[in-house]
């Protein structure tokens, strides 16, 4: 589903050079719910920005459902981020200006559909959210919960192969969070890749797979599945840390 | 692709910055067209063919307070001795110069009975002799000259044959054929003049007349102690001539006052002065409007991008492209401008309505407004383009930051 080999990304001033990721390394498989954390500054927003088409990378290969996105030119990434991924942010982004069916129908109309078959799926992916019943009402009209499953159903509006999630949860209160959080479950189970990246350690365990990036690499990589802790953790590609698996136990048996 | 009813919804909850380009289109549409029907009236007036050569002929005057001067043979030894000049091309004397702005002029009687008998429009009346056509360049399109017998010397009462305008013939006596006809001079005598020529065109002496194209040249060589002389030279001449006439004529008789040499072309500048004049201020007046609301159009764009950059981001990231985001501002500011337009267009045949009420302008053609408002759709085109396309390269990854 999605591949990275040996990305690296480079931001150059006329002084400095930062290297935000360095052989960057992740594969995940269709149908994963794949979590990324790391501390501020590490990577996260780069890996998504990139692995979302928001901008491009220095060196490496990705590849996205089987197609090369190196070297492509913007009308193809814009394409492809409107009919494979679907994005979640932390400020919702959703646009104050217009109501919640219209605000889910934003990416449909890049996508070229008709009016009708806009309003059948603005129509089902904000019953998925539940909110059909406040398509007419303004984002502002909302609470952030709510926003956030506008932003949900937005995404989830076009069908897209994988969601990326930017902190989701971010700005919201923890109940409206779980509810979030219990969403973006029931999506996954419903057969939609989940890339989520999160400060929140409790929700990054709810996820299958955990990644951690520091300094602009994978760190470490554990297997959650029905529940239990996978293998010790390993280093991916250049890595230098490991994170032991005893606080990752330690921090879910605390949850 | 167009996202017409998004962009509506846009507008509709942020209406004070659309409201007042609005209003500024309004004002701007409204002017602008009422402005350019002014501009393009004053250009057709000024565009009006006199009929002459105007860069050929030039008139003169020629005072005689010589008491002992015999006029008549003067003034024929006179207009001979100026034929004879190296570049002159032909010379008449006359009553009047076309576009200068004085003269004569005088409505005619015709009808060959009582009962039919009408008043024609009032005409400008040149007295001239058989050179007077080739003098002024005018193009014979009927009937022929005066012949040199023809031609009286005296008074104007005495005239007996007359050659009209185009203009004239056809207001006096329609599809009939003009040559041949007899009208009467009410002021200057009650003698038959019949019609022997028409000219296609010539204008008399007052450019803001309504009858300035109807002339008629009667053959009268009018001899008085202040004359006109009318010369037709090789173009680059006149400087030349200025000094030559007046030393091959005081060489004849000195005691005569020669000046105010000027070519029908400069007529034309001086008598047209006005209307260039207010052309030329109402044209700054529309290019400052528009560099006005091509301004307002370009800043309220900009402010805009500024508000919705992270906005810009999100539509990027969802799957917009650049010419997406191009089209978004574009049909924004073309709906603005298309409302403002219709409205101002209005506004304008109002506006139009009472300039024709007071200062008895024309009617505004409907073609002005239409003209404006796509004008200010091409001018919403450059000013909005530039900013659109800086909002089209931002950058999709906006959309995940958190400022």
């Amino acid at each position: 589903m999605l591949s990275m080999k040996n990305i690296s990304k480079v931001f150059k001033t006329d002084l400095v050079e930062t290297h935000a990721l360095r052989d960057f390394n992740l594969e995940v498989k269709e149908g994963e719910f794949v979590a990324v954390t790391g501390p501020s500054g590490s990577g996260k927003t780069t890996f998504l920005n990139i692995a979302g088409l928001l901008e491009g990378f220095t060196h490496g290969d990705y590849f996205l459902d089987g197609v090369n996105i190196s070297n492509l030119s913007d009308n193809k990434s814009a394409t492809i981020r409107n009919e494979k991924i679907g994005f979640i942010f932390q400020g919702f982004n959703l646009i104050p200006d217009l109501n919640l069916a219209e605000n889910v129908e934003v990416p449909l109309r890049y996508r070229g559909f008709n009016s009708a078959e806009r309003k059948r799926r603005v129509q089902h992916a904000l019953e998925q959210v539940g909110l059909a019943a406040r398509m007419k009402h303004l984002p502002s009209q909302l609470s952030g919960g709510q926003q956030q499953r506008v932003a949900i159903a937005r995404a989830l509006a076009g069908e897209p192969r994988f969601l990326l999630a930017d902190e989701p949860t971010g700005n919201l209160d923890s109940m409206m969070a779980r509810q979030v959080m219990e969403l973006l479950e029931e999506i996954n189970r419903a057969g939609t890749t989940i890339i989520m990246v999160t400060h929140d350690a409790e929700l990054a365990r709810r996820a299958q797979r955990n990644i951690q990036i520091v300094d602009g690499q994978v760190c470490d990589f554990t297997m959650y599945q029905h529940g239990a802790v996978a293998d010790k953790p390993h280093l991916v590609a250049g890595d230098k840390r490991a994170v032991e698996p005893s606080s990752v136990e330690a921090e879910e048996a605390t949850s | 692709m167009l996202q017409i009813k998004p962009i509506l919804s846009t507008l509709m909850r942020n209406k004070s910055g659309p409201i007042l380009l609005l209003i500024q289109i309004i004002l701007s549409v409204a002017i602008v067209a009422n402005a350019s029907f002014i501009i393009s009236e004053r250009i057709a007036l000024m565009d009006r063919d006199s009929g002459t050569a105007e860069e050929e002929v030039f008139n003169f005057r020629l005072y005689s307070f010589d008491s002992s001067i015999e006029l008549e043979s003067q003034l024929q030894r006179d207009i001979r001795t100026i034929r004879d000049l190296p570049g002159v091309m032909d010379a008449s004397a006359t009553s009047m110069v076309p576009l200068s702005g004085g003269g004569w002029s005088s409505g005619y009687t015709v009808g060959n009975t009582e009962e039919t008998a009408k008043d024609t429009e009032s005409a400008a009346v040149y007295y001239g002799d058989e050179h007077m056509l080739n003098t002024l360049g005018v193009d014979l399109i009927e009937g022929r000259n005066f012949y040199e017998e023809e031609v009286l010397t005296g008074s104007p009462d005495l005239a007996t044959h007359g050659i009209v305008s185009k203009a004239f013939a056809k207001a006096s006596w329609g599809d009939e054929p003009a040559i041949g006809q007899i009208m009467y001079a009410g002021d200057f005598g009650d003698k038959p003049i019949q019609i022997i020529g028409v000219v296609d065109k010539l204008q008399g002496a007052w450019v803001n007349s309504s009858y300035l194209d109807n002339s008629v040249i009667l053959n009268i060589n009018l001899v008085n102690v202040f004359t006109k002389v009318l010369v037709r030279a090789e173009v680059g001449t006149l400087a030349q001539l200025k000094e030559a006439i007046p030393a091959a004529l005081h060489k004849d008789n000195r005691n005569r006052v020669i000046e105010g040499f000027t070519l029908i072309s400069e007529h034309r500048k001086r008598v047209y002065r006005n209307h260039e004049l207010m052309a030329t201020v109402l044209s700054m007046m529309v290019v400052l409007l528009l560099l006005i609301t091509s301004l307002g159009l370009a800043g309220m764009v900009m402010f805009n991008i500024e508000r919705r950059t992270k906005q810009i981001g999100t539509r990027r990231a969802l799957g917009a492209k650049k010419r997406d985001i191009i089209s978004f501002f574009l049909v924004e500011n073309y709906i603005i401008c298309l409302v403002g337009g219709v409205i101002g267009g209005l506004v304008a045949v109002q506006l139009g309505q009472q300039l024709m009420s007071v200062y008895s302008l024309p009617k505004l053609e409907p073609i002005y407004p239409i003209m404006t408002i796509m004008g200010l759709l091409l001018l919403t085109t450059v000013a909005v383009i530039l900013p659109a396309r800086k909002a089209a390269k931002i950058s999709p990854a906006i959309a995940t930051r958190s400022v």
